[in-house]
Formats: C-alpha cells, sequence, structure tokens
C-alpha cells in the first residue's frame, strides 16, 4: 500500500474517532466516500470506465481480441486482469516498484471473477476448443487516495457493462472453418454483468471496523479483510492482507458488514450504470484527474 | 512468459497426454456419507510432521498428509542486504514453490502467479505470529518447496512453515495452523483431497461450490490467514470459517509435538 506519514498522536485521533463511529472526514463505518462513474472514456477500446472514489483515480479498459481458449476451458471466454501502477500516482511506483501491488490487485480481482455464475464465459466461445474472445482488462492507478481494491472492482464493473464485444459468424464448408466479423459497428453483443462480483475492503482500526478507508486510515490499520461479494449476497473471494491477525468473531462482524455493504454497493453500481446507459452520448463528460 | 535461456528448455510444443482424456465431471463427493477415499467428511487425512529435517537451514519442518508433501526451511535472522530495506521491524520473506514436477501437469522453474500469491498469503499468514520488533534491521527468509500435491497444499505450507520459524528459535507470539475446507454444496469436506479440491473449470452445476482456507493461532485464537475461491453463499462461508478454526485448534498438539520431539531429539545429539 502507498503509505503516508502519520504520527502517533494522529493516528490516536483516528483511531478514537472511528470507536465513537465518527471519521476523520465526518463519515459513519459504514458509509462511502463521493463516488463518480464515467464510462466510454477511451474510444480505442471495446470498453471503458473511469472511476473517482475521492482522491483515488482509476481507469479501466477492455479490449476484446480473438485468441485460443485455454486448454482447461475449450468452452469458454477468457477474462485476463492486468494492473499498471502509474507513476504519476506515487514515485514509488517507479520502474518496478509498484510491481507487487498490482499483482495482488490484479490476483484478487481473478479470484474473485473466478466462478463460472459470475460472468457467462460461454458466450465469447467462439469456435470450441480453438477460437474464443479474450478480454483483456487493463486497469490503470492514476491517482491513489486509499481504498484501491473496491475502487478497481467498481471500475471493472462498469467497463465490463460497457464492453460490446462484435457480433461473428462462423461458416464451415469442407472442413474449412471461416469467422468473419460483422460489418455494422452497432451490430454487437453485451455482457451481463448483473452477478459480477464488487471488492469490499474492511479495515479493522482500533476495535471497531471501517469500509473504504482513506490513505490515513490505511496508515493505522494493521489487518484487512477483503470479499468479493455479488448482488444476491454470495461470497466469491475472501482474502485477509496485513500484517495483524483477527478475531474468530470479529471475523465473522466483518463478514456481516461486507456482505451488507457489498449488496448495496452493487445495487447503486447496478442503478447508476443503467441510467448512463439511457443517457447515451447526451451524457456530460467530465474528463480526468480533476 | 520470461523463459530461462541457461535452461534446456522442452520441446516448444509439447501436450500432457492427460489434457486429451476427458474427465467424467466429479458430481458423486459424498457417496452415503463417504467421500472417494473412504473419509468421513469431517475426517482429515494423518498428519506427519516432523521439524529440523534440513541440518544446514536455521530451522525447518516436513509435512506428510497422505501424498501431500511439503518441505519448508527458514534462514536467518540475517542483515538486510538491500538499503532500501532497513527498516525498524525485521524482514519476513516468503518463497512458496510447487516443485516442477509436484503437480499432474509438469510446473515451470520460474515462480507463476499462483505461487507469487501463495507467497504472499503465507508471509501474511505468517507476519502476525513473529515477534519481528525483536529483529530490527534484520531479516529472515522462508522457503517452501511443495514435494507433491495432493490438495490442500496452502493449508500443510502454513502449518510446515510455523514449525520450521519456531525451530529456528525465531521467537513467536504462536504457531500458526493451517486448515482447508471444499464447500460443495451444502457439504464441507475438510482437508480436500486433489481430487476434491475446488476447479474452476469443471463446472459441477452446484449453487456453491468453492473452497476456503483459514490460518490460526490456537492459543492466542487469532485468525491469521484467510481465503477463499469460488462462489458460496454467505451463511456457508461463516459456517466454513468456524470449522476450520475448530480444526486449527485441534491441531495444536500436533504441531507441539513435533517440536518438542525435535528439541529432545537434539539434546539427545549432544548430551
Amino acid at each position: 500500500m502507498v503509505d503516508v506519514l502519520l504520527s502517533d498522536a494522529e493516528k490516536t485521533f483516528i483511531i478514537h474517532g472511528i470507536q465513537d463511529n465518527l471519521r476523520d472526514d465526518g463519515r459513519g463505518c459504514e458509509d462511502y466516500r463521493h463516488m463518480e462513474i464515467e464510462t466510454d472514456v477511451v474510444s480505442s477500446t471495446s470498453g471503458s470506465a473511469k472511476v473517482r472514489l475521492a482522491n483515488t483515480e482509476i481507469l479501466v479498459g477492455v479490449k476484446a481480441e480473438l485468441g485460443e481458449p485455454s486448454s482447461g476451458k475449450p468452452d469458454k471466454g477468457r477474462l485476463e486482469f492486468f494492473v499498471d501502477c502509474s507513476a504519476n500516482a506515487t514515485p514509488e511506483f517507479e520502474g518496478r516498484g509498484g510491481e507487487d501491488l498490482a499483482l495482488e490487485i490484479s490476483n484478487m480481482l481473478t479470484r474473485a471473477y473466478d466462478c463460472p455464475k459470475c460472468l457467462d464465459l460461454g458466450k465469447l466461445c467462439v469456435i470450441k476448443g480453438q477460437q474464443c474472445w479474450v478480454l483483456y482488462v487493463d486497469i490503470l492507478l492514476l491517482e491513489c487516495g486509499g481504498n484501491l481494491f473496491d475502487a478497481a472492482s467498481v471500475a471493472v464493473k462498469a467497463a465490463l457493462y460497457n464492453t460490446c464485444i462484435p457480433t461473428v459468424t462462423v461458416s464451415q464448408d469442407e472442413g474449412h472453418v471461416d469467422i468473419e466479423l460483422s460489418d455494422d459497428p452497432f451490430d454487437v453483443q453485451h455482457l451481463d454483468v448483473t452477478s459480477a462480483p464488487c471488492i469490499v475492503t474492511l479495515s479493522k482500526i482500533g476495535h471497531s471496523h471501517v469500509v473504504d478507508a482513506s490513505q490515513k486510515e490505511e496508515a493505522c490499520c494493521l489487518a484487512r479483510l477483503m470479499m468479493g461479494v455479488t448482488e444476491k449476497g454470495t461470497v466469491t473471494a475472501l482474502k485477509k492482507e496485513g500484517s495483524g491477525s483477527l478475531d474468530p468473531s470479529s471475523v465473522e462482524e466483518m463478514m456481516e458488514t461486507g456482505k451488507r455493504v457489498g449488496q448495496a454497493l452493487n445495487k447503486s453500481l447496478m442503478e447508476v450504470l443503467c441510467l448512463e446507459e439511457q443517457k447515451g452520448k447526451k451524457k456530460e463528460k467530465t474528463g480526468f484527474l480533476r | 512468459m520470461p523463459t530461462d535461456s541457461r535452461r534446456i528448455a522442452g520441446p516448444e510444443s509439447s501436450t500432457n497426454p492427460y489434457s486429451f482424456c476427458t474427465e467424467k465431471p466429479r458430481h458423486d463427493l459424498l457417496k452415503n456419507g463417504k467421500r472417494q477415499d473412504g473419509r468421513k467428511e469431517n475426517n482429515l487425512r494423518p498428519i506427519f510432521l516432523k521439524a529440523g529435517v534440513v541440518s544446514q537451514a536455521r530451522g525447518s519442518a516436513y509435512i506428510e498428509q497422505n501424498e501431500t508433501k511439503v518441505i519448508c526451511a527458514v534462514y536467518g535472522p540475517r542483515e538486510v542486504v538491500r538499503k532500501e530495506d532497513f527498516s525498524m521491524k525485521g524482514l519476513l520473506t516468503c518463497e512458496f514453490k510447487f516443485a516442477i514436477f509436484s503437480c499432474r501437469e509438469r510446473r515451470q522453474h520460474q515462480q507463476d502467479i499462483e505461487e507469487k500469491d501463495y507467497s504472499v498469503q503465507l508471509l501474511e499468514a505468517l507476519e502476525p505470529a513473529v515477534c519481528l520488533d525483536k529483529f530490527p534491521k534484520a531479516q529472515m527468509n522462508i522457503y517452501v518447496t511443495v514435494l507433491q500435491n495432493d490438495g490442500s497444499a496452502l493449508a500443510a505450507a502454513i502449518t510446515c512453515a510455523s514449525v520450521a520459524m519456531a525451530d529456528s528459535g525465531i521467537e513467536m507470539y504462536d504457531l500458526v495452523a493451517g486448515c482447508a475446507v471444499r464447500v460443495a454444496g451444502k457439504n464441507l469436506l475438510m482437508d480436500p483431497c486433489n481430487q476434491e479440491e475446488y476447479k474452476p473449470e469443471d463446472e459441477t452445476g452446484l449453487t456453491n461450490s468453492g473452497s476456503v482456507t483459514v490460518g490460526l493461532m490456537p492459543s492466542l485464537q487469532q485468525v491469521s490467514a484467510i481465503s477463499s475461491k469460488g462462489e458460496i453463499e454467505f451463511e456457508l462461508v461463516k459456517q466454513a470459517v468456524a470449522k476450520c478454526v475448530d480444526v486449527c485448534t485441534q491441531l495444536y498438539p500436533v504441531l507441539q509435538q513435533a517440536l518438542v520431539k525435535s528439541v529432545s531429539e537434539r539434546q539427545n545429539e549432544e548430551g
């Protein structure tokens, strides 16, 4: 994680505040910060989204390409996550500096999406065992203001919602297989992301836990629990992060909160995305890093 | 994928013969209350655990759960090599590696993404248990090699690494016991073997299908690692975690016994 310098007194202030359900920016323990979502921001991609969560800004681009399916799943498309930590966000990311964090985020997302019901990858199959759509999901961290995992997962879901996959027709004659791409740029398929998970990170600070920790709060926190939660409240991935440990009963409490918050997050995200799609071309463009 | 130019690579395209055989989906993980290897739902495989197996290392341990075999060595504390790594807390590093031949399919020599993920999880499982404050400016390295993988490799590695760490004499708050559980439908199968492990590629059609791994510090009753794969209903995750915590507590005496045995063996050698 990207660290900020915080004195012991400042840490105590934050920890005591959270004990009384009051955070340094005035939120309650289960509140998210203000989030802005914009889809279709990069025209060279199949789908893209930008999420701004207070000071955290994440840009996700999805590119659909035709490739070979993996040997274990011949009748499924592939989903590949790649995270790039831009050195613009913090000089620590220069060179290979952000590699560990990037790997952690992409592993968590891969795990959260690695179940058959999250995303119907069967629809992405073109010719069984030979050709399928490969969705390259590239995540770019533009600014780090805490809670990167949640913001990244929201941005990924939004970008997948926005993704248009060109319709292809497969014709077969005398053992010769042809793939034909539709000429019409509007003849596209959309993905159904309703049951895709969002990641909720719960940070244990003092004796209580908070969602959507800011950078300062992350510096006070020793152990985090991350959950991939779907709209139905099922858990697709679970991970403890950080150098601290957790009491079994507080793990349970944190999971309860995570489920509740995750379901609400998924619901409002889908509402916002539907609203955005209805606006279509009329929507206002806001651009990056304001 | 970067390759190591100093090694002789296999032929560019070779296929594992197993990938041609069509495995039948394993719908019957549990038949008449019995699993494929004859165990009941709650039964673990027998554990063999021995500390002090690598003479060169500061501490080491070997664990065997039927066909899952893991060896772990701990080196250090020693001075940090890189200046940037300087810290007033000790630095713990972890390297998790599947031996190339350990799985059904051949692994690569270099660490792949799964192994890197396991390394991080193992590190985070052990960090809370080690008194890192007592080792400023020092680093300790844990190396874990899975010799043979027949499921629950991460759980075995957590147990093995914590015993190796204790065997090295590095001060610790507690040991860490690891345990895995496979969730299939409403069934919770403890300590899954390779056939029972959750693999996202073979869709069993069940709503609940996944696995949960927990690392627990038994005497402090603190969870130091928790991870899950697959889509599982919330109530079942809770049950699975609780069950793992239970089993980890039961494993504690096994870990203690292994350590006591290694200490008394060492005393006999010296005396």
